[in-house]
């Protein structure tokens, strides 16, 4: 589209935006690039892959005899050209005793051994008197309260994948979205950028509250999204409930509790809904937005209805696709909220899932 | 936000393939050229890992000037890059570095305020513009200004902070910065137009001096 110079600078410029480009670009990047390390990684014992017999068959065919060079170059270099795998880095997760005496498998971390590491398979445990820190250069850290058991399912490049079995942990995680995942027994926790706390009671339901940036919360095709400021409980075989910003209403947070149980009767879930809608802020559409998937077809008017009023639909959102649960149309919906790109959300779901099915 | 059809018509059909909406929207030769530079750059080339910094370090400029103070943030770009090149082998798909670095730039911008700098929040609401010593009062004024108007973008939802401070900071356009984030062109556009809507908001309500 040509004329719109927000969008790439075509057209009539806009007298308010050529100002704050005046005003803004003092501030753009203008340092040159740094001085990167002299030598990438060197590949170790940490590492997987092949390098190493590689630089060792470099370094012995340099000292071989001179009539073997042509041969023995020749397969050589056809050798190094081969296609080769990455080198995966292995990152390992340091544990930590910051109370009592956590273990891991039957190891205790105790005062006399402070620390000890986590590999695939282990489960580190902390009782009622004991609280463990896990933490990983490239991953992140996660603080393990009392009372919790969590297992290290699967650590390896692309993947690092938990099971908090019971207890909470709280993960503050600066490896790339969607790389981080936390299964429950109630609902798969995907981390998209962020420090949330995660919470396991003894019966298998959960609840999640995010700090910072947004978690993808799933289980089968039923899922919600947690950004900064919200909750979201888990029930086991039902999965995530209905996500809401901490701050609303009480009234509309009982009500929402209402509208995501089973036994409930026509009359109160008729009623709790209109709670919901009538004391839903602009904020809260986030939250209507979800209920869309979770309500009757009858419902769903409703919902559609209260969630246009807040935060208008898009183009090429239409009533008659969100009321068929279009998730095409669900998706530029929820990209008007401005709490996180569903497509990348998508993009990390498919890797994760592809990721998850090559490794079991 | 009024659309022309063309922007309809690309959003609509991004929306249909959501497979294949990042191959449709990002600029083909820029992803080849990545591609090829990441490869590069995995195999120990320094160059073209200087390359890269080149082509992306507007973007995660931006994207930490949306979340830390300005004072910090030249120097977290640099972390951003040194955090991401030992890591290089761990990206699947080498196309999609943009979207990659972009998340290490977000995560290192929350590991930022986690590690215990609990001023962090004052500092943004109130972040100046530091100049060395004998900068003309002229300058100092039009610090003062972008100084308020950053809080102003500042206290926008996440996405429009971004998207925006990418446009006005950084200079780059609605297509590149889709090219650069792995974000598809119709996100990137109703989130230009939406966040510019919300900023002429806030600062219609900004002192008069403007």
């Amino acid at each position: 589209m040509k004329n719109d110079y927000l969008w790439d600078g075509s057209g009539e410029p806009d007298p308010e935006i050529r100002r704050l480009e005046a005003l803004l670009g003092g501030l753009r990047h203008s340092r040159t690039a740094p001085e990167f390390p002299p030598e990438f990684p060197k590949p170790s014992a940490r590492w997987a892959g092949q390098r190493p017999r590689v630089e060792a068959a470099w370094g012995w065919l340099s000292f071989g005899a001179a009539a073997a060079v042509a041969v023995l170059a020749a397969g050589g270099v056809l050798w190094l050209s081969r296609p080769k795998p990455p080198l995966i880095p292995v990152a390992k997760w340091n544990v930590s005793r910051l109370e009592g005496a956590p273990r891991v498998d039957a190891q205790t971390i105790d005062a006399a051994k402070a620390t000890g590491t986590l590999v695939a398979g282990q489960v580190i445990e902390t009782d009622a008197g004991s609280k463990a820190g896990i933490s990983s250069d490239e991953i992140g850290e996660i603080v393990v309260d009392p009372g919790s058991r969590l297992r290290l399912v699967a650590n390896r490049s692309g993947v690092r994948h938990l099971a908090l079995e019971r207890g909470t942990i709280h993960a503050s995680i600066w490896a790339p979205a969607g790389e981080f995942v936390v299964d429950t027994p109630s609902a798969t926790a995907v981390d998209m950028g962020c420090v949330y706390t995660l919470h396991v009671d003894d019966s298998g339901d959960g609840e999640l509250h995010t700090a910072v940036g947004w978690v993808g919360f799933k289980l089968g095709d039923r899922e919600a999204f947690i950004p900064a400021g919200a909750a979201c409980a888990t029930r086991k075989n039902r999965g995530p409930s209905t996500p809401y910003f901490e701050d609303a209403s009480g009234a509309f947070r009982v009500a929402l509790s209402q509208l995501d149980q089973d036994k409930i009767n026509p009359e109160e879930r008729s009623s709790a809904l209109r709670i919901v809608l009538t004391t839903a802020r602009r904020r809260d559409a986030f939250t209507l937005w979800h209920l869309l998937s979770r309500v009757s077809a009858a419902e769903r008017a409703r919902v559609y209805d209260r969630l246009a009023t807040l935060a208008p639909p898009p183009d090429g959102v239409t009533r008659e696709g969100i009321l068929q649960l279009d998730r095409r149309m669900l998706d530029l919906w929820w990209n008007e909220f401005g709490l996180g790109d569903v497509d990348l959300w998508r993009y990390w779901e498919r890797n994760w899932s592809e990721q998850s099915r090559k490794g079991q | 936000m009024a659309s022309a059809p063309g922007d309809r018509v690309e959003r609509l059909t991004g929306a249909l393939d959501l497979q294949t909406v990042p191959d449709k929207c990002v600029d083909r030769k820029d992803e080849q050229d990545d591609a090829q530079l990441v490869e590069n750059a995995r195999r120990g080339d320094r160059d073209a890992f200087g390359q890269l910094y080149d082509r992306y370090a507007s973007m995660v400029h931006g994207i930490l000037l949306a979340r830390v103070p300005f004072r910090d943030v030249d120097d977290l770009v640099h972390d951003v890059f040194l955090l991401a090149l030992p890591r290089l082998h761990t990206l699947r798909d080498v196309a999609r570095f943009g979207g990659w670095l972009a998340a290490i730039a977000r995560n290192r911008a929350n590991d930022y305020h986690r590690r215990g700098m609990a001023e962090v929040e004052v500092e943004l609401s109130d972040d100046t513009l530091e100049r060395p010593s004998g900068t003309p009062a002229s300058q100092t004024s039009v610090d003062t200004e972008a100084a308020a108007v950053l809080a102003a973008i500042r206290t926008l939802p996440e996405t429009y902070r971004e998207i925006l401070l990418l446009r006005l900071v950084e200079g780059m356009t609605g297509p590149e910065i889709a090219a650069r984030t792995g974000l598809t062109h119709g996100s990137v556009r109703v989130t230009l137009h939406r966040g510019m809507q919300q900023l002429r908001a806030k600062l219609a309500q900004l002192p008069a001096e403007r």
